[in-house]
């Protein structure tokens, strides 16, 4: 393994910001070579978990060199400055570092941070980029799949995540890693974590396993796991959203990834200040609920669920 | 004058969230009457677009019969950030101006911007005012997407700012306010001026002219007043020069803001306070206007400087 050294950047105050990247080398040159992409916000640690414990597994646990066929480059934090304040972007000017891609490196801070990155991304066949919901929201792992007209939908299929979102295009996405990766000829995909601030000792295993799956299935590592999901393809028409009409302390009484009937209660909302029951939240469909509204507090018509219709799945 | 909600939520304590639309009618309404929309506060942390709109309102107060069209102001369009200095619509973290255009069945922001795009939709004229950031003073000028320029330009000259910027397609900027508009066939501009968190009174003055100006060459009001107007100079004729920080340190600023400057002339060093060293000097790179200068000092390797709107300079040595 090698340490390689991507950007530092100078701080007035703070200690230099250092970006690294962990190379392990593959004993095939002919193999498949996949570049991971950990944390790029802060807020959030499941991404910076399950890339760190990849490294820790490629240099310690898969017993032998040999067994690492093609290159894997791992960068497990980009912005460690935002990760060590509790800041979800840039702490500076809040820049969103995955709004800005392929950066320029003559640009702005934020730019010549993607840029730098991005030249240390490219040239890899495959790409996996580890995020997290925008919207305040927690979910289940699944694939993000740009519907970018470069996307391999097959590749996706390989890290046996439950689901797969083949997922509409907006102008903001233009400026993500994944499609500035694809539109360079990387078969690049995001996997969406969990928004966990806190996490369980085995809070990383589906993610990381979903990454072994897949380095082993593209031939880049020997070393299987068990079989993953044949997943879903999902489409926004299949997603039926849940709404809450009314404010307050925001209590879900189903988590992301249970199953529920339609009718059945999944969550409920109390007044804030006389603690009664103010609306009482029932799904609207069968289906399995994707994602969580992930704060205590909820705003009128905010939305709390979103449910994968099984009609649709 | 009449004050409407075009947006509301309840907040989870004992609060609502409401997004306020105030309403300037002819006292004849008459059909063919146009229809100016000003909109301010989409970016928490800007506010000169909140004195603007302060003046205009107590203008068209003041002369309730000059009025031929329907005025809608809305100075405050994210409220919960305007309140708490917070760019972004505050909770979920996200740039309004980035979110367009919305929908009924997305995130409550997604709700927020689409409820302003629909209210919006159907003027014949719509004026986003924006103050730059907290981080840079820009003079006031007109940014149009060339796009559009076709329709927006000419309106443009007519609000007396000092720079126009008319700058190419791209795609993430499709999730912006104005573009949104533009697509549903309000002509539509977007002002920068001053900095943000402040009050620049001559800008808001400057353009409170521009406005009236514009507004009665629309003939949607009738005035014997006279605006004069600048002519502003047109990023079509000239080039835009950067000046990005080559060190992480403190800016000081050699130069006041518009300062007409020479190539090669000193606009500021970065330095370190701990030690005392000059980090770096800066210099410009070609000679013209600064049209935009760091405000806030604290920058890092690439923090943007300056920008000198200027022809590019022959080779003198
Ligand atoms: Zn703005």
């Amino acid at each position: 393994m090698k340490k390689i050294e991507i950007l530092t950047i100078e701080s007035l105050n703070r200690s230099p910001l250092t970006i690294e990247g962990y190379l392990f080398e593959g004993s095939d040159p002919k193999a498949a070579s996949v570049a991971i992409v950990g944390a790029m916000e802060g807020k959030t640690v499941l991404p910076l978990y399950s890339a760190s414990k990849l490294v820790e597994f490629l240099r310690n646990e898969i017993g032998n060199k040999e067994k690492i066929r093609g290159n894997i480059l791992i960068i497990p934090s980009i912005n460690h400055y935002a990760l060590n304040l509790g800041e979800r972007f840039w702490p500076l000017d809040k820049t969103d570092l995955n709004m800005i891609f392929p950066g320029y490196g003559a640009g702005e801070t934020t730019q010549r941070i993607a840029h730098k990155v991005f030249e240390a991304l490219s040239g890899y066949d495959y790409g996996i980029s580890l995020e997290t919901r925008n919207d305040l929201s927690s979910c289940i792992s699944y694939i993000s799949l740009l519907q970018s007209g470069y996307e391999d939908i097959p590749s996706a299929r390989k890290c046996g995540l439950r689901l797969i979102h083949h997922k509409e295009m907006k102008p903001t996405d233009t400026v993500s890693l994944q499609y500035n990766w694809q539109l360079w000829g990387t078969k690049a995909l995001s996997i969406i974590c969990p928004s966990d601030t806190k996490i369980e000792t085995d809070g990383y295993k589906e993610i990381f396993e979903s990454m072994v799956r897949f380095l082993y299935a593209i031939g880049s590592i020997e070393y299987k796991v068990m079989l993953g999901y044949d997943s879903n393809i999902v489409y926004n028409k299949g997603i039926e959203i849940v709404k809450t009409p009314k404010s307050g302390i925001f209590i879900p009484t189903k988590k992301t990834g249970a199953s529920v009937a339609k009718e059945e209660m999944i969550g409920k909302i109390i007044n804030a200040l006389e603690g009664n029951v103010v609306h009482r939240i029932f799904a609207p469909c069968d289906g399995v609920i994707t994602c969580v509204y992930n704060n205590g507090l909820i705003l009128e018509n905010a939305l709390a669920f979103r449910i994968l219709k099984n009609a649709s799945a | 004058m009449q004050i409407k909600e075009i947006f509301s939520s309840q907040l989870p304590v004992g609060e609502k969230l409401t997004i306020k639309r105030n309403r300037f009618s002819p006292t004849e309404e008459k059909s063919g009457n146009k229809r100016v929309s000003i909109v301010s506060g989409i970016h928490g942390d800007e506010l000169e677009g909140q004195y603007v709109i302060y003046l205009l309102a107590t203008w068209l107060a003041n002369n309730p019969n000059a009025l031929r069209g329907t005025i809608d102001l809305y100075p405050g369009v994210n409220a919960l950030g305007i309140d708490s200095i917070t760019r972004g619509f505050p909770i979920y973290e996200v740039d309004l101006n980035r979110s367009f255009p919305g929908g009924d069945k997305e995130f409550l922001p997604g709700q927020l911007v689409d409820a302003l795009a629909q209210d919006v939709k159907g003027s014949d004229i719509a004026i986003d005012i924006h103050s730059s950031n907290i981080f840079l003073r820009e003079i006031p000028q007109i940014r149009i997407n060339k796009e559009f320029s076709e329709a927006t330009l000419p309106l443009a000259k007519k609000l007396n700012c000092d720079f126009i910027w008319i700058h190419d397609a791209v795609t993430v900027l499709e999730a912006t306010f104005s573009h949104t508009m533009n697509k549903l066939g309000t002509k539509t501009l977007v002002v920068e001026m001053g900095v943000g968190m402040r009050l620049t009174k001559e800008y808001g003055v400057q353009l409170l002219n521009g406005i009236l100006n514009l507004l009665k060459s629309e003939g949607i009001i009738v005035t014997d007043e006279e605006y004069e107007q600048r002519e502003p100079f047109s990023s079509e004729i000239g080039d835009v020069f950067y000046i990005n920080s080559p060190k992480s340190g403190l800016f000081v600023a050699e130069l006041n803001h518009c300062a007409m400057i020479e190539k090669g002339q000193k606009v500021g060093s970065i330095v370190n306070p701990l030690n005392g060293e000059i980090l770096e000097e800066l210099f410009a790179p070609n000679g013209g206007i600064m049209f935009t200068l760091r405000e806030y000092p604290v920058v890092y390797e690439g923090s943007l400087i300056a920008r000198i709107f200027g022809n590019p300079d022959n080779e003198k040595n």
